[in-house]
C-alpha cells in the first residue's frame, strides 16, 4: 500500500476509534492527559508498521493493544500502582469477551465519561471546545484551529491548559451524581451546541472545514442521545440541529447571498434530517417533564419544518413556544426572535413594541438583527423611510458580505422621494476632516460619532438628530462607563454640536461628577468575625493581618520577598521602593510562615507551576519550587472566605482590608 | 458528506450469526451517528425505461439478476477513506461478494 494512502486509512481509522480509545485509556490511568499520549503513541506505531504490514482486522482493537501495553509500561516505570498493574495484567492476559454486552455497555459509559470531563464546568467553554473536538472528534489541533479561525498554537494552548487543570483540579473520570448531572449535561449540551453555532455561521467563502463543525456537533449529539438516552435535552438538540442543518442546501442563493427562511425554496430542505429530527423530538416528548430550552427551540423547528410553504406556518404556536423560551433563556437575542413570531402572529405593530423595547439592549447595541427586524416590521407598517434608515444601519453593522448586500438592496427598495439633506455620517466625516484638530482629538471624537452612526445610522438626516436620541445612545453605551469617560464622549458632542450648527445636542447629557469612589472599608464587627474564624490557613491569615495593619496596597504586599523583611522592625521595603510596616498580630504571625526561609516570595501559591508555565526567576522560590501568589487567586480566596460576610453576597474585595483613614489623615 | 453503499446479492447463506453480527454492527453506527439509513432491496423489481416519447414498464425478475442491488446503506464519513474503512468490516461481516461504495451529491 503507498504510504500516503495508508497514511489517510490511518487518519480514517483514527477518527473513528480515538473516542473509545481514549476514554478506555483515561479509565486505566485516571488522567486525560496521560491517556492522549498513549493513544497518540498508538497511532505513532500504526504510521510506522501499517504501510508495510497492511491495516490489520481489527484495526481498533490492535490500537488499543498497544496502548494498553504502553500504559503498562508506563505505570511500571512509576511503579506505584502495583496492584493497578496486576489488575491491567491480568486484563491483558484475559480480555473481556468483546461479544458480552456488559463490555460493550462500559466500552459506552467510558465515551459518556470522557464527554463529560472535556465538558467539564471547571474549564474554560473555548478550552471545553477544543479539548471535545480533540478527544471525542478526533480532531487535530491545526482542523480545530482552521475551524475557528485562530492560530494552531491557540488551539494547542487551550488544549494543554484544559489538560493541566483537569489533573490539577483531579476530576474524577466517572458519571456525575444525579444531583449534579443537569447542570454537567446542560455543560455538554452547550459545548455541542456551540461547535455547532459555529459551523451553521459559516459562509460559502469560508474554508470548508467551518461547515464541517456542523457535522462534528451532529455526530456528538447523536453520539450523546445513544449514550445519555434517558435525558429529554438530548434528545431536544439533537432534533434541533438535525431540523436546522436539514435546512442548509436552502439557506444560501446562487451568489452565496442569505435565504431567509420564509423564502426558501422547502423543496431543497433535507426530508431525510427533517424526519430524524422528528424522531428524535418524538423521543423527547415520550420522556416527558416539562421542556427545557432545547426541547423548545426543537418544538420551535419542527413548526417550521411541517409547513409546507411559508404562509402556512403556525406562527401563534411559534410565538407561544418564544414565549416559554423567553421565561427560560431569558436572552435579548430569545427576546428578538420573539418580537418576529409576535409580528408575524399578531401583526407588525405588536412585534414592533417587543423590538422597541429591546433597542436599550446593550448586548444588542452592535448587532446587526435588531435594526434588520424592526426595518422588516417598519415596512409592514408602511413606514418606509424610517425602515429605509434601519436596514442602511443593519448593512453597516455586519461583517459578511453577502448579507450586507442583501440588506443594502432592501433599503434602496424603499427609495425616498424628495431631495435628501446631508447626512449624519457626512457631517460627522466632514466635522473629523477639520484641520484645527489634533491628531489625538480627532481620534478620541471619531469614537463617540462613529458610534452615534452606528446606533442611529449613517443616513440620518442632520435635521432629524435630536438630543433625545443622542441620550440614548449615551445611555445604553457608556451609562456605565467612567465618569470621565462619559465627560469625554459629552464634549465631542457638544463640539460636534456647536460645529453643525445643530441646537444643543447635549442637552440630555449631565456632566459627571470625576470622583474616583472610596474604598469602603471592611466595619469592624466583620473583621473580628474574620479574625476569629478558626481554620485559616496561615498564609491568608498573615496575608489579610498584614495587608490591614500596613494600609499598604495588595500587590506591594504580595511582591514581598523573605530577604526584604525586616522582623525587628516591623517593616520591609516593597518593589517600588515604599515601606510596608506592620504591628503585633503579623509580627506574631510571619516568623511561622517564613519557616526558615531566607529567601523568594513572601506568599507562595499551594501547587507549582505546571510544565506549560514557566513563572519570571524573581517570582520563583529557589527553596520550595512554589511560584508567588498571585492577585486574582489572592483575591478569589479572600471573596470566598468573606462571601458569608458580605451583604451583596458577592465577598469582599482584598482592597477593603485597609482601614478607613483617621481623622488626621484626612486634614 | 454522504457515500451510499450498494451491495449486490451473493450466494451464501446467511447464519444466525451473521445476523448477529450485523446487528451490532448497524447498532453501533447507528450510535456514533454515521449511519443514516439503511435497508434490503426486493429482487427484481420494476423496470421503467423510457425512448422517445415512450415510457416502457417491465415487472422482474431480469436475466442480469447478478448487477441488481440487494442492499444499501447511506452514510455520513468525513472523508472517503472513513466510507472505504466501514464498507471493509462490512465485508468482513458478509464474507465474499461485492459492495460499491459511491458519494453522494446534494440534494
Amino acid at each position: 500500500m503507498p504510504v500516503t494512502d495508508a497514511h489517510r486509512t490511518i487518519d480514517a481509522v483514527w477518527k473513528l476509534e480515538s473516542a473509545k480509545i481514549i476514554a478506555g485509556l483515561t479509565r486505566l490511568v485516571h488522567d486525560v492527559g496521560l491517556a492522549e499520549e498513549l493513544a497518540q503513541d498508538a497511532l505513532v506505531a500504526a504510521l510506522e508498521q501499517w504501510p508495510e504490514s497492511g491495516v490489520p482486522d481489527n484495526p481498533g482493537a490492535w490500537l488499543m493493544a498497544i496502548a494498553k501495553r504502553r500504559a503498562i509500561d508506563h505505570i511500571r516505570r512509576s511503579q506505584r500502582l502495583e496492584r493497578k498493574h496486576e489488575e491491567l495484567a491480568h486484563e491483558l492476559e484475559h480480555p473481556p469477551d468483546s461479544a458480552q454486552g456488559s463490555a460493550q455497555d462500559s466500552a459506552q459509559d467510558d465515551v459518556l465519561r470522557l464527554m463529560f470531563i472535556s465538558c467539564h464546568p471547571v474549564l474554560p467553554t473555548e478550552e471545553r471546545v477544543a479539548l471535545t473536538l480533540r478527544l471525542l472528534g478526533g480532531l487535530t489541533a491545526k482542523e480545530i484551529a482552521r475551524a475557528f479561525l485562530v492560530s494552531e498554537q491557540r488551539i494547542a494552548q487551550r488544549i494543554a491548559g484544559a489538560k493541566r487543570t483537569l489533573a490539577e483540579e483531579q476530576v474524577p473520570f466517572e458519571l456525575p451524581a444525579a444531583s449534579e448531572l443537569a447542570e454537567r449535561l446542560s455543560s455538554v449540551l452547550e459545548v455541542v451546541y456551540l461547535i455547532f453555532n459555529e459551523g451553521y455561521s459559516a459562509t460559502s467563502g469560508d474554508d470548508l472545514m467551518r461547515p464541517r463543525l456542523c457535522h462534528e456537533a451532529l455526530r456528538l449529539g447523536r453520539l450523546l442521545a445513544e449514550l445519555a438516552r434517558q435525558e429529554a435535552e438530548v434528545h431536544g438538540l439533537v432534533a434541533l440541529m438535525e431540523i436546522q442543518v436539514s435546512r442548509s442546501p436552502a439557506r444560501t442563493g446562487p451568489s452565496g447571498e442569505p435565504v431567509q427562511l420564509h423564502e426558501q425554496n422547502r423543496g431543497r430542505w433535507d426530508q431525510l434530517l427533517i424526519r430524524r429530527g422528528f424522531t428524535a423530538m418524538l423521543r423527547a416528548r415520550e420522556l416527558g417533564g416539562g421542556p427545557g430550552p432545547y426541547v423548545l427551540q426543537a418544538a420551535i423547528a419542527v413548526c417550521h419544518a411541517q409547513a409546507r410553504t411559508a404562509e402556512d406556518t403556525d406562527w401563534a404556536q411559534i410565538a407561544a413556544l418564544y414565549e416559554a423560551l423567553a421565561r427560560l433563556l431569558p436572552t435579548s437575542i430569545v427576546q428578538l426572535n420573539r418580537a418576529v413570531a409576535v409580528g408575524m402572529a399578531h401583526g407588525p405593530q405588536a412585534g414592533l413594541t417587543l423590538a422597541d423595547s429591546l433597542t436599550t439592549e446593550p448586548a444588542l447595541q452592535s448587532y446587526h438583527l435588531l435594526p434588520s427586524v424592526r426595518g422588516d416590521l417598519l415596512a409592514r407598517l408602511g413606514r418606509h423611510e424610517e425602515a429605509r434608515l434601519e436596514f442602511q444601519r443593519a448593512a453597516s453593522l455586519t461583517g459578511n458580505i453577502a448579507e450586507r448586500a442583501f440588506l443594502n438592496g432592501r433599503a434602496d427598495e424603499l427609495a425616498v422621494t424628495g431631495a435628501p439633506g446631508i447626512t449624519l455620517a457626512k457631517a460627522a466625516q466632514d466635522f473629523l476632516r477639520r484641520d484645527d484638530l489634533d491628531a489625538e482629538t480627532i481620534r478620541s471624537y471619531g469614537q463617540t460619532l462613529r458610534r452615534l452612526c452606528l446606533s442611529l445610522g449613517d443616513q440620518l438626516p442632520l435635521t432629524s438628530l435630536t438630543a433625545d436620541q443622542v441620550a440614548r445612545v449615551f445611555a445604553t453605551s457608556w451609562g456605565t462607563a467612567a465618569a470621565k469617560t462619559w465627560n469625554r464622549h459629552r464634549s465631542a458632542v457638544r463640539s460636534f454640536g456647536a460645529w453643525a450648527s445643530v441646537d444643543d445636542l447635549a442637552a440630555g447629557l449631565d456632566r459627571r461628577a470625576e470622583t474616583r469612589p472610596r474604598t469602603e472599608p471592611i466595619g469592624p464587627a466583620h473583621l473580628a468575625v474574620l479574625w476569629n474564624r478558626p481554620d485559616l490557613p496561615l498564609r491568608e491569615r498573615t496575608l489579610w493581618r498584614l495587608l490591614h495593619e500596613s494600609a499598604a496596597g495588595v500587590t506591594a504586599v504580595l511582591s514581598l520577598n523573605v530577604e526584604h523583611l525586616d522582623l525587628d522592625d516591623r517593616r520591609a521595603r516593597a518593589g517600588g521602593g515604599t515601606w510596608v510596616n506592620w504591628r503585633a498580630e503579623t509580627a506574631r504571625l510571619l516568623p511561622r510562615l517564613v519557616a526558615g526561609r531566607t529567601r523568594g516570595p513572601l506568599f507562595l501559591a499551594d501547587r507549582r507551576p505546571g510544565p506549560g508555565r514557566t513563572p519570571a526567576p524573581a517570582d520563583l522560590c529557589p527553596e520550595t519550587g512554589r511560584r508567588r501568589l498571585s492577585y486574582e487567586r489572592a483575591e478569589y480566596l479572600f471573596k470566598q472566605a468573606t462571601k458569608s460576610l458580605d451583604p451583596a453576597g458577592n465577598g469582599y474585595t482584598l482592597r477593603r482590608l485597609k482601614p478607613a483613614p483617621r481623622m488626621a489623615d484626612q486634614v | 458528506m454522504r457515500y451510499l453503499m450498494t451491495t449486490k446479492p451473493s450466494d451464501a447463506v446467511a447464519d444466525e450469526n451473521l445476523y448477529i453480527e450485523m446487528g451490532k454492527f448497524v447498532e453501533e453506527l447507528t450510535a456514533a451517528g454515521v449511519l443514516l439509513a439503511t435497508g434490503g432491496l426486493e429482487p427484481g423489481g420494476v423496470r421503467i425505461t423510457s425512448a422517445g416519447a415512450e415510457i416502457t414498464v417491465t415487472d422482474g425478475p431480469f436475466a442480469e439478476a447478478k448487477e441488481a442491488v440487494a442492499g444499501f446503506a447511506l452514510i455520513e464519513v468525513r472523508s472517503k477513506e472513513e466510507a472505504i474503512e466501514l464498507a471493509r468490516r462490512f465485508r468482513k461481516i458478509v464474507g465474499d461478494g461485492e459492495s460499491v461504495v459511491q458519494q453522494v451529491f446534494g440534494p
